[in-house]
């Protein structure tokens, strides 16, 4: 069996999903090739955030930006319950060596345009009044939402599906093909050859396999992260928490919080998200384990531990499910959405780490801009693969 | 079983959504929970998993003993966050 399409994407999370959704609105005959189901991956086994207020002031921030307001069209035009919320989200500072810092966070986000608030004395207890009594400071981002990641992606593929997009799972790429003059023209799988001039790949922390094939270096690495998921029960706070902390050991600063060494060993930051089942979430950790997807229970229990620092109130309340999921991390914090100079007509939408859920939307949009040669919604220069080996050459 | 039947209660989901799940790609139980959220509730499948497991055989024309059930995932019993931030040793 053969067939041909524009447009292979090879990966069916959240990335490939969006991919195939934005290019089969603009016209384009996609097939989507997945080895196992749909949302089977790193996509099952994240939380749902659609963040601003995680990002660093500049790009990151426009980014992330942008595809919020994707999503806010997404959510009217796809016909399914993402369960989406937006409560806006608040990150939470601990005493006053942070406050400085994250004094100078908001007020340059706030001056970039996002709708931020800071909050603190008595105010933080008015407004989340289950925190812990200690803490000094609130930053509010009201923009930010958060929604049921699985059925995030069962909607943009239905949505792709609705609008003439094959969808193949249980389906493995076996090899990608090239013409004569080295150009991507295919790809063989377990099930058939299928032919496109173009291929994605958007296999998250599976990317850099598939493109070593080609001879193409993609420097993304798999971070595992836990989950706690709480039973339904009276919520601690009403929206997104995050320890001000996150930030920090999300870009690798250990200086900013007094914990004990396990925590930072394992990037241990509060991170709560209520759903809208009335179960929550609690996160996170960080750590690089190869591709082990198995729940450690000495991270659980510090997570559970970090959480009571922030959340006393919650003691009796039942965790009744843990899982970890593998975050495509990049060494610059930002995804690679790219096409690859070397190879002509593939294309690499990976290494979103913990912002895949939120950056979808824009990831499915600009790399359907690049294929159908229009003029993109952001610039795609820090995006680009090369970055990585430019970046080399200038140290050398 | 009736449409309306409720299969999994702690997240009150129907044999109708089960069927509707499977008709839109879910081929075993791990599936259908993402889907439907049959099994992600305070029992985490323990009532609902063996019926899921013959609904999915039924819809798809294979024997039950095709199923496993959905990936096991700690803890074995809801614990509470107080417990498990004290830790343990087993």
């Amino acid at each position: 069996m053969t067939n041909t399409a524009d447009v292979i994407v090879i990966g069916g999370g959240v990335i490939g999903s969006a991919i195939t959704y934005y290019l089969s609105q603009e016209g384009a005959k996609v097939s989507l090739v997945e080895r196992g189901d749909v949302s089977s991956g790193t996509s099952s086994a994240c939380d749902g955030n659609i963040l601003v207020i995680d990002k660093m002031p500049g790009y990151d921030t426009q980014l992330a930006l942008k595809s919020q307001r994707l999503l806010a069209k997404l959510v009217e035009n796809l016909d399914y319950d993402l369960e989406y919320a937006q409560r806006g989200s608040v990150l939470v500072v601990e005493d006053e060596k942070q406050a400085k810092v994250a004094r100078d966070w908001f007020v340059r986000q706030k001056e970039s345009g996002l709708p931020m608030h800071y909050l603190e004395g008595r105010d933080v207890f008015e407004d989340e009044p289950l925190l812990a009594h200690d803490v000094v400071g609130l930053v509010e981002c009201a923009s930010d939402s958060s929604l049921n990641p699985m059925a995030f992606v069962y909607a943009l593929i239905a949505g792709a599906r609705h609008a003439g997009a094959m969808i193949h799972p249980f389906t493995e790429v076996t090899g990608i093909r090239r013409d004569s003059a080295g150009a991507v023209c295919g790809v063989e799988t377990t099930r058939a050859t299928m032919s496109a001039d173009r291929v994605v790949l958007a296999a998250g922390v599976w990317t850099p396999a598939l493109a070593a094939n080609l001879g193409v270096d993609v420097p993304i690495k798999p971070r595992k992260g836990h989950i706690l998921v709480a039973e339904r029960s009276p919520r601690p706070a009403r929206r997104k928490v995050q320890e001000f902390g996150y930030l920090l050991t999300k870009f690798g600063d250990t200086e900013g919080r007094s914990v004990e060494p396990d925590m930072d060993s394992y990037g241990v930051a509060m991170v709560f998200e209520p759903t809208e089942h009335g179960n929550f979430l609690i996160g996170s950790s960080r750590e690089f384990v190869g591709f082990d997807r198995r729940c450690n229970h000495h991270v659980l229990e510090l997570m559970a531990r970090r959480a009571l620092r922030f959340f006393p109130t919650i003691r009796d309340i039942h965790v009744i499910r843990t899982y970890a999921g593998l975050r495509p991390y990049t060494p610059d914090h930002l995804p690679i959405v790219s096409s690859v100079p070397t190879v002509p007509g593939l294309y690499i939408a990976a290494g979103h780490e913990g912002d895949g859920i939120g950056l979808a939307p824009i990831t499915g949009r600009l790399i359907a801009q690049m294929i159908v040669g229009e003029p993109t919604a952001i610039s795609t220069e820090p995006l680009q693969i090369d970055r990585f080996t430019k970046h080399e050459q200038k140290e050398e | 079983m009736d449409d309306d039947t409720i299969v999994c209660r702690c997240e009150e989901v129907t044999v109708g959504e089960i069927k509707q799940a499977i008709r839109d790609g879910a081929v075993d139980v791990t599936g259908v929970k993402r889907r439907t959220r049959s099994g992600m509730g305070l029992c985490q499948g323990r009532t609902c998993e063996k019926i899921v497991m013959r609904i999915l055989a039924q819809e798809l024309g294979k024997p039950v003993s095709e199923f496993i059930p959905a990936t096991v995932r700690p803890p074995v019993q809801p614990v509470t966050f107080g417990l498990l931030a004290e830790g343990s040793d087993d």
